[in-house]
């Protein structure tokens, strides 16, 4: 369904990605995980086209190589952002209608608006001003700007960043609904490993940009590379 | 968040709805006449502004150089080519219009001051332009300008300086359309675009909202309304000259956005007219007069950020918080 081959970017003397190829099958959760600084949400700001990149990515056979990241969310890829992005001057039901109205291709529906605030919870929340949510509504909210779009898949980035253990149940039993409900293809960047393992089909390890592996999470992070550059000691601890 | 829709339309009808009655107080007043026409003017070119900063977030400086692009377009097709007035206006603003993209089209890869710089470059430009051979060519009338701009005239009327309370009512008219446009945009989807874009571009981008298309559109609607109540003015005051350009109308119109709100539309017609009354009590003053105006703008910045709305807003909420108090004895019901 999405496939990178031979992906590079290099920003001056530095390559943020170094000719990566992996590809995501279509219903999977697919995970990618690394150190701070390995690459992940330059990966995703290629594959959205916010960047533009060496090598090549394809969605269902289409390049997206040149592609402005309207074009490609209208195409059916759709992200979040690690720092939860909201539109302060917008209440939330505007805020998830920006996604219906731009990102869909069928043009607003407020049916749809009205079926993403009630999966996400954010019926009573509508008339806020989302500069107003607390940190999980604005994620929720971002989620559903992105949901709102009908996007094939769904980029996460660091969905469970600043979360509580109750919070990060919340979200992963959210992700999956995503997933399994709505169906669509979730690739979810995140530092949590327990989260990724219970959560992803496939987990993708990258380091400086470079793959060190991939395959099934619980094997990937048995593998002593692996754990020797991005796990080390707190995952040895944690087992 | 703007106003709803019934609070900016009440907003814009009680305040053209009390100019449009002025002339039956003041009509035989000469100059207070020629106020109220400026106020009706300088009312669209700052509402023009505030849709591009307060709402698309574009921090374009070029207002006034649209202004004066439209003005002396307008008199240039009309008094070189012979073009009616009135259509002679819609070029010019299709001018100004196509001039706000060429301008808009740098600035897409641009953001901030970086964008108020190259708007500003367009500003400081325009003058020597005007003033150059290259200028004079093209009938600006080089340092001299143009004095002997047609009049326009329409079902046998004739709108000239002369007749003040016929062009007080067509500026009226003008004013309330273009006001009307703006309304319609920024309630439309192209508002909800022109914010998602100033509060958050990429994430807006990742939504599917194009950049490209939105932020030219918004550049090009600014310029050509811009440039077509520049066309009015020239018609109307019957010559030009480059003194336009000068740096006291750029602040007087950055008073009148910051005294009406940025991005509080319909805020910015009241910042207009309260702002153009201000100026002209100032006049006496002379050359302290842009002092003070330069010192009203770091005020008004520092005490009123949301400006004459955002003040209204507050009392609104304080009256509000008052009753409520009010009903509970004052209790906290927390």
């Amino acid at each position: 369904m999405l496939q990178a081959s031979h992906l590079t970017k290099k920003f001056g003397e530095l390559v943020a990605v170094n000719d990566l190829s992996f590809s995501v099958e279509e219903g999977q959760v697919y995970g990618i995980a690394g150190p701070n600084g390995a690459g992940k949400s330059t990966v995703y700001n290629l594959i959205t086209g916010i960047y533009s990149f060496e090598g090549d990515i394809t969605f269902d056979g289409i390049s997206l190589s040149g592609m402005p990241p309207h074009k490609i969310a209208q195409l059916g890829i759709s992200r979040t952002f690690q720092i939860p992005q909201t539109f302060p001057s917008l209440s939330v039901e505007q805020g998830v209608g920006v996604g219906s109205r731009f990102g869909d291709s069928d043009g607003y529906d407020s049916e749809n608006v009205e079926s993403i605030l009630e999966f996400l919870g954010l019926e009573e929340d509508r008339n806020l001003i989302t500069s107003d949510l607390n940190l999980l509504g604005k994620k929720k909210l971002m989620i559903g700007s992105a949901l709102a779009t009908r996007p094939r898949v769904l980029l996460l980035d660091e969905p469970m960043a600043g979360s509580n253990a109750h919070e990060i149940r919340d979200l992963m039993e959210l992700i999956r609904r995503i997933n399994k409900d709505m169906g669509v293809t979730i690739i979810v960047i995140e530092h949590f490993m327990k989260v990724l393992i219970e959560l992803t089909d496939k987990l993708l390890i990258i380091e400086s940009g470079t793959k060190i592996a991939e395959g099934d999470p619980n094997e990937v992070t048995q593998l002593p590379e692996v754990i020797e550059s991005y796990l080390g000691d707190a995952y040895a601890d944690d087992n | 968040m703007s106003m709803n829709w019934k609070s900016m339309s009440a907003f814009i009808a009680v305040i053209y709805g009390i100019m449009a009655i002025m002339p039956l107080f003041v009509g035989d007043v000469d100059h207070l006449m020629h106020i109220l026409i400026m106020c009706l003017i300088w009312a669209v070119v700052a509402s023009c502004w505030d849709l591009i900063m307060g709402f698309a977030g574009i921090f374009s400086f070029g207002q006034v150089a649209f202004f004066v692009i439209g003005a002396y377009a307008s008199a240039i097709f009309s008094i070189d080519f012979g073009i009616n007035p009135f259509f002679a206006m819609l070029l010019a603003g299709t001018v100004a219009g196509g001039f706000g993209v060429l301008v808009g089209l740098p600035c897409l890869r641009l953001k901030g001051a970086y964008v108020a710089l190259v708007t500003f470059a367009v500003h400081m430009i325009l003058e020597p332009f005007l003033k150059s051979g290259m200028g004079r060519a093209i009938g600006t009338g080089g340092s001299m300008g143009i004095l002997t701009i047609p009049p326009l005239e329409l079902f046998g009327i004739s709108f000239t300086a002369d007749n003040k309370i016929a062009v007080f009512y067509a500026a009226l008219v003008l004013a309330v359309v273009c006001s009307v446009i703006i309304m319609l945009v920024i309630r439309s989807f192209w508002g909800t675009a022109f914010l998602a874009l100033k509060d958050s571009e990429d994430f807006a981008a990742s939504l599917g909202v194009s950049g490209l298309r939105y932020k030219l559109a918004v550049f090009a609607l600014t310029s050509f309304l811009t440039g077509l109540v520049g066309g009015f003015y020239g018609h109307y005051v019957g010559m030009l000259s480059t003194r336009m350009l000068g740096i006291d109308l750029f602040v007087t119109l950055m008073i009148m956005l910051v005294l009406g709100g940025i991005g509080q539309y319909p805020g910015v017609i009241l910042g207009a007219i309260m702002t153009v009354g201000i100026n002209e009590n100032l006049s006496a003053l002379g050359s302290y007069r842009p002092m003070i105006l330069g010192a009203m703008v770091v005020v008004l910045v520092l005490l009123l950020p949301d400006g004459i709305i955002g003040l209204l807003r507050r009392f609104a909420f304080w009256k509000t918080s008052a009753g409520e108090k009010a009903v509970t004895g004052g209790v906290d019901n927390n």
